[in-house]
């Protein structure tokens, strides 16, 4: 992880310099994680992939306004929370999803099907919970880079990822248990 | 539940060292925080098998206009490369060459004529000295003849 942060470094300074290559390195390297945050976040495949172009180009347009080249990942996904809530804010009367903790169907689950019961649960949550839980469980990032990538307390972000833990505990509860009973 | 200990901080990743130590020390006499770790970390567990997606195309940007670089940083990058240094060596030599004149038509002629009559003159001093040593022979033999056909009249 310390070789890829300093090799991401060493990208961004030839990117800054010019080097088409260099940057063109950086977004295949980043580009998966990227666009899986924006389709959990977005659920809606076509949506994500042209966020995630419009995220690239804006991080190449901006990058020499980074500071910190050892804080890309979280310039780079505050980027794309902010394309992506522009999107959403555009699109707001469809994206809206209503809030059912209603458990799922029972019977035995398969790892795919319990797979598919997270996606699913994941869609349950609202946007801002959603995108908490996107950043802490599938991203890795700490509460206090969350926060910065937000532009919100740390006490909101610790918030939204427990408020979100205790609804999936919940709708997911029946899935895990079933999940786990069929090992 | 009564206990005061952070169990989503726990399963998160988010405690330090010594927190971890004590929340782990507790919770290995407090079923109840067993049972809430558990749950937690069972919950976990099934959004990791949430599988992470290929992106269905290569985002690209090579081809786009945006992202070429400038001319003058076209101009710029390429002093350092090894196709420039080469065109400089060629258009060098090409430069060298035309400063220092290359011979007209007219001069390489007069050049190749001065090398014929050169070689020609040298065949033609080769030949009379032939023709002069021939001449001095057949003088010699003429006069050996002579002497002796008068001297074979007087006997």
């Amino acid at each position: 992880m310390i070789f890829r942060e300093v090799e991401d470094r060493d990208l961004i300074a030839k990117a800054r310099r010019g080097d088409v290559e260099a940057f063109n390195l950086l977004v295949s390297r980043w580009e998966k994680r990227v666009f899986n945050y924006l389709l959990r976040l977005l659920a809606n495949r076509e949506d994500a992939l042209d966020v995630t172009q419009d995220v690239f180009l804006k991080a190449y347009q901006n990058l020499s306004k980074l500071d910190d080249a050892a804080r890309f990942a979280g310039w780079l996904f505050r980027i794309a929370h902010n394309e992506a809530f522009s999107l959403l804010r555009r699109k707001r009367p469809e994206s809206e999803l209503p809030l059912e903790l209603k458990p799922a169907e029972t019977g035995r689950l398969l790892p795919l099907e319990l797979s598919l019961a997270v996606e699913s649960a994941l869609k349950r949550l609202n946007e801002d919970q959603r995108e908490a839980v996107l950043l802490k469980v599938y991203q890795g990032f700490k509460f206090d880079e969350i926060a910065q990538i937000l532009d919100c307390p740390v006490s909101t972000v610790k918030s939204r990822v427990y408020t979100a833990l205790e609804l999936l505990k919940t709708v997911l509860a029946p899935s895990v248990m079933r999940g786990a009973g069929s090992e | 539940m009564s206990c005061e200990y952070d169990w989503k901080s726990y399963a998160l990743g988010e405690m330090d060292r010594s927190a971890r130590r004590e929340a782990e020390a507790h919770a290995n006499v407090c079923p109840a925080c067993r049972e809430e770790l558990a749950s937690t970390r069972l919950t976990l567990d099934a959004l990791s098998t949430l599988r992470e997606e290929e992106i269905p195309r290569r985002i690209a940007f090579v081809s786009d206009q945006i992202f070429e670089p400038r001319w003058y940083q076209r101009a710029f990058r390429s002093l350092w490369s090894p196709n420039f240094a080469a065109a400089c060596v060629v258009a060098g030599a090409i430069l060298f060459h035309a400063f220092r004149g290359t011979p007209g038509q007219a001069v390489v002629n007069a050049q190749i004529d001065a090398a014929v009559s050169k070689a020609v003159a040298v065949e033609d001093a080769r030949y009379a000295e032939q023709f002069e040593r021939l001449a001095s022979q057949v003088n010699a033999r003429s006069e050996v003849f002579t002497r002796t056909v008068n001297r074979e009249v007087r006997q």
